[in-house]
């Protein structure tokens, strides 16, 4: 018997009123579907302008739907007793400028109906999770951008909620603030809670996610397990080779030749495989890596959205 | 659950307070009353026998003028710019009502304006002290009547700022604030304007705020007793209108869009 | 470079104060008018500042002290035009403004070069004052006085001083104050109690200065009167009028130095037997 969904929406549709004097409508969500299942990180993709934050935003009660239903942890959108078990983190929150971590964490906790003494707990333990001890009296004014996210992210943990809800979580951080957030996602779902963020920098969500759901214009395009949106090629290899010149190499099973500054990227069909391997074996070359081509979240995204055909190796931004 | 909510809105009128107590224009306000005050002290001199007078009018001017701009200032700047700034993002996904929010808001900008008033009043009687006198009952009702007027002006810039932007509602809760001073003018727009049908200037006059009505400062001037019901009264058209106003800017912030 | 910057201040200043020259040599003549004009009347000033009306009428009674004084004292021609425009600004915003009324019309009535010497407005002020503040005595009483010293008019005087008599909390004194002034050769008697009254109900300054001296005048013209008596009295015992005021004295019927409160020696007209206030005393007048 399957768990019920932490998260479900069915038809959710929300648009937006345009203009002064004649107001359109302008439609930003249309009709969505989306199922969240307990301990799965779960990522909500688009480009910008798509729908995600405002998804997020209607999930919250920040905006109110024209259509839809919700059910958050197999309640009812409008029961408040499931928004002591969710957390939530805005996309670029704005924090009290004139309170110090500590206080902004105290304060939140009041609002969860924490005893002052949970709340003091709470605050410093999240506090030094997240690497903000040294400035837990300082206030949030001096505070630069990542130390920021930091904050809110603190402020979304502060009731240790089952569902954990982020908008573009990594924005603005330093490698040394994405590690910290990824360890932490990956920390909430060995707990057993389950995570949904939404992203557009694509490395991470093909890093984390178990399921992830697609956007466009308002709509879903596509939803479920990363292996199932992106197609694999199970014709061909990948090969990285490095010491060679590999544009001497003559063999018609290689169908793709790519220099990537010292190295070379190749791909084989998977019956010549072994051929190619001694070939670049015999021309003095070093085999690197050999693996199933798969469709990056990348090139689904530009395939599917509009776009040029595959960029290089290495995520983008 | 009903202790749940009051806490809530507790823990958010105490917040509210904490940041107008770190909001430094608040206390050059506060200095400038309290400075026009103590000047009562000089400009006494430059009359005849008018000290007492002149140091409660002034101080009692004081305490209209500037807390009225504390009023609209902090009316409007604490929820357009919450507002505006998405600070209230995170906190609504919390168990959090918007009316809790409201109220909450709302009750922390009153005891902001207690405690200024308070501290104004303390001035004024400081300086009285200085000149050997001291208050009488009817300043203390004055000073009562002044309170309940920047808890209207307070009132009018939430529903304004939940309405519209923050300058708007700035330049809309100072013009009802003035306009409502000339009441008296409004019921008796037929003399100016013979042709102002009858029902628009009622309307007019019961709609706008009646500032004149929380205006005890002759009275307080003069040592004239006030008589209790004048100030029942008072409080029963303040505590009437400052509800309809926070009713009003509640339905506007319970179904609007925070995008 | 930090000197070019305080060179172009500097040069700036300058051409800003020569601007302001030309203005106001230009300019100078339009405001040879009547300053009153540019004052606006008192219920305007009263539209414009509701709820802060009693502050205001401080406001512009201080400036009407200051005015008062600064005519008197810097003037070059004391003018004194806006006077009653600023004392009526005054009472039209505070009408129970007591001090306004009592002193502004003493200000307005006192002859120059003690005030404004327009009487008739110094009591129109009063007026108003007692249609105001109908249960006040001193409003009534100063409007006595005030009638009487500046207009001369003993019965309107009294009228006004029996009303004020009947007011509650008047002192008893205000009635025969006003049977005096209707009986002949009552009215010095009259008058002095008038400026005695003045002089002890009035703050330090120009009102209670001027009180002294009008008590010290009669005084003098007391002790003028009394001489006068005695020489007669002289007269009738040797038959004959005293060539000067030093017979009288050799007399033994006036004591003491023949001089009045500020020290002058009196003046004697030996033809017609009188004595009088020297016209080099201070406390002489015509």
């Amino acid at each position: 018997m399957e768990a019920p969904p932490v998260l479900k929406a069915v038809g959710l549709s929300k648009s937006y009123k345009v203009g002064h004097i004649r107001r359109r409508l302008r439609p930003a969500l249309q009709g969505l579907d989306l199922e969240v299942r307990r301990g799965e990180i779960f990522g909500y993709l688009g480009p910008n302008g798509s729908g995600k934050t405002t998804t997020l935003k209607l999930l919250m009660g920040l905006l109110r739907a024209d259509a839809g239903e919700v059910q958050v942890l197999g309640r009812p959108w409008l029961d408040p007793a499931w928004r002591y078990q969710v957390g939530y983190l805005p996309e670029n929150p704005y924090l009290y400028d004139y309170l110090t971590p500590r206080e902004y964490l105290d304060y939140v906790g009041r609002l969860f109906g924490l005893s002052s003494r949970e709340r003091a707990e709470r605050g410093r333990a999240l506090l030094e999770r997240l690497g903000l001890s040294h400035v837990a009296a300082v206030p949030l004014r001096r505070f630069s951008k990542g130390m920021l996210q930091r904050v809110g992210l603190a402020q979304a943990l502060v009731n240790d909620p089952e569902l954990l809800i982020l908008d573009e979580p990594m924005s603005g951080l330093d490698p040394v603030g994405r590690r910290l957030v990824r360890d932490l996602i990956l920390e909430q779902k060995a707990a057993g809670k389950t995570v949904l963020f939404s992203t557009h920098i694509l490395p991470d969500a093909e890093a984390l996610c178990d399921r992830v759901a697609v956007l466009r214009g308002g709509r879903l395009l596509d939803a479920g397990p990363l292996s199932q949106i992106l197609k694999l090629d199970v014709s061909h290899m990948e090969l990285l080779a490095a010491g060679l010149d590999a544009a001497r190499l003559e063999d018609p099973a290689i169908r793709v030749r790519q220099a990537l500054g010292e190295r070379w990227r190749l791909e084989v069909e998977e019956r010549s495989l072994g051929a190619v391997v001694r070939a670049v074996e015999a021309a003095g070359g070093r085999i690197l890596a050999v693996q199933p081509i798969r469709q990056s979240l990348e090139d689904y995204f530009f395939k599917e959205l509009g776009g040029g055909s595959a960029g290089p190796w290495g995520g983008a931004d | 659950m009903g202790r749940g909510r009051l806490s809530r809105i507790l823990a958010v009128a105490a917040n509210t307070f904490r940041e107008t107590v770190r909001e430094r224009v608040l206390y050059n306000l506060v200095f400038f009353a309290l400075l026009m005050t103590l000047s009562g002290l000089l400009l006494a001199q430059l009359s005849i026998r008018q000290d007492e007078k002149i140091i409660k009018d002034l101080g009692l001017a004081a305490m209209d003028l500037f807390g009225s701009m504390i009023a609209l200032f902090i009316g409007v700047s604490l929820v357009s710019k919450e507002i505006e700034r998405r600070s209230l993002h995170p906190l609504l996904a919390k168990p959090l009502g918007r009316d809790e929010f409201f109220l909450g808001k709302f009750f922390g900008l009153a005891f902001t304006l207690f405690v200024n008033t308070s501290a104004m009043a303390a001035g004024l009687f400081l300086t009285l002290l200085a000149t050997g006198r001291s208050a009488n009952l009817g300043l203390v009702g004055a000073i009562y009547t002044i309170f309940l007027s920047l808890l209207l002006v307070v009132a009018l810039a939430m529903l304004l700022s939940s309405v519209t932007s923050p300058a708007l509602s700035a330049i809309g809760t100072l013009g009802l604030v003035i306009v409502g001073r000339f009441s008296d003018v409004i019921r008796n727009m037929r003399e100016v304007v013979p042709g102002a049908p009858d029902w628009l200037v009622k309307i007019l006059y019961y709609a706008i705020p009646n500032f004149r009505n929380f205006d005890f400062k002759e009275q307080a001037a003069y040592g004239d007793p006030i008589p209790l019901s004048a100030l029942g009264q008072v409080t029963l058209y303040a505590a009437f209108y400052v509800g309809l106003a926070l009713a009003a800017g509640l339905a506007s912030f319970r179904s609007r869009d925070f995008e | 470079m930090k000197w070019r910057d305080g060179l172009l201040v500097l040069g700036l200043g300058a051409a800003m104060v020569a601007a302001q020259v030309w203005l106001d040599q230009s300019r100078g003549s339009l405001t040879a008018g009547d300053p009153s004009l540019y004052l606006w009347t008192g219920t305007q000033v009263k539209r414009m500042v509701p709820g802060f009306e009693g502050l205001f009428a401080d406001i512009y009674w201080l400036r009407t002290v200051q005015y008062f004084g600064g005519q008197r004292a810097f003037a070059q021609n004391q003018r004194f035009e806006l006077l009653y425009p600023l004392i009526d600004i005054t009472i039209t915003l505070d009408p129970r403004l007591e001090i306004a009324y009592r002193y502004g019309a003493t200000f307005l009535a006192e002859p120059r070069p003690v005030g404004a010497g327009e009487a008739e407005k110094g009591i129109a002020i009063l007026e108003r004052g007692v249609a105001a503040l109908p249960d006040n005595w001193r409003l009534r009483q100063d409007l006595g006085f005030l009638t009487y010293l500046f207009l001369h008019d003993a019965e309107r005087a009294a009228r006004i001083l029996d009303e004020a008599a009947d007011t509650p909390g008047a002192p008893y004194w205000l009635r025969t104050l006003a049977a005096d002034l209707l009986v002949k050769g009552g009215e010095r008697q009259a008058a002095r109690r008038m400026w005695r009254q003045m002089y002890e109900q009035a703050e330090e300054g120009i009102i209670k200065e001027n009180a002294r001296r009008q008590l010290r005048q009669l005084d003098a013209l007391e002790g003028a009167d009394a001489l006068t008596a005695l020489v007669a009295e002289l007269t009738r015992r040797t038959g004959r009028k005293p060539a000067s005021l030093a017979d009288l004295e050799a007399s033994g019927l006036a004591r003491g130095a023949l001089v009045d409160p500020s020290g002058t020696p009196y003046e004697y007209d030996s033809t017609t037997g009188k004595v009088r206030v020297s016209q080099r005393s201070v406390l002489w007048r015509p």
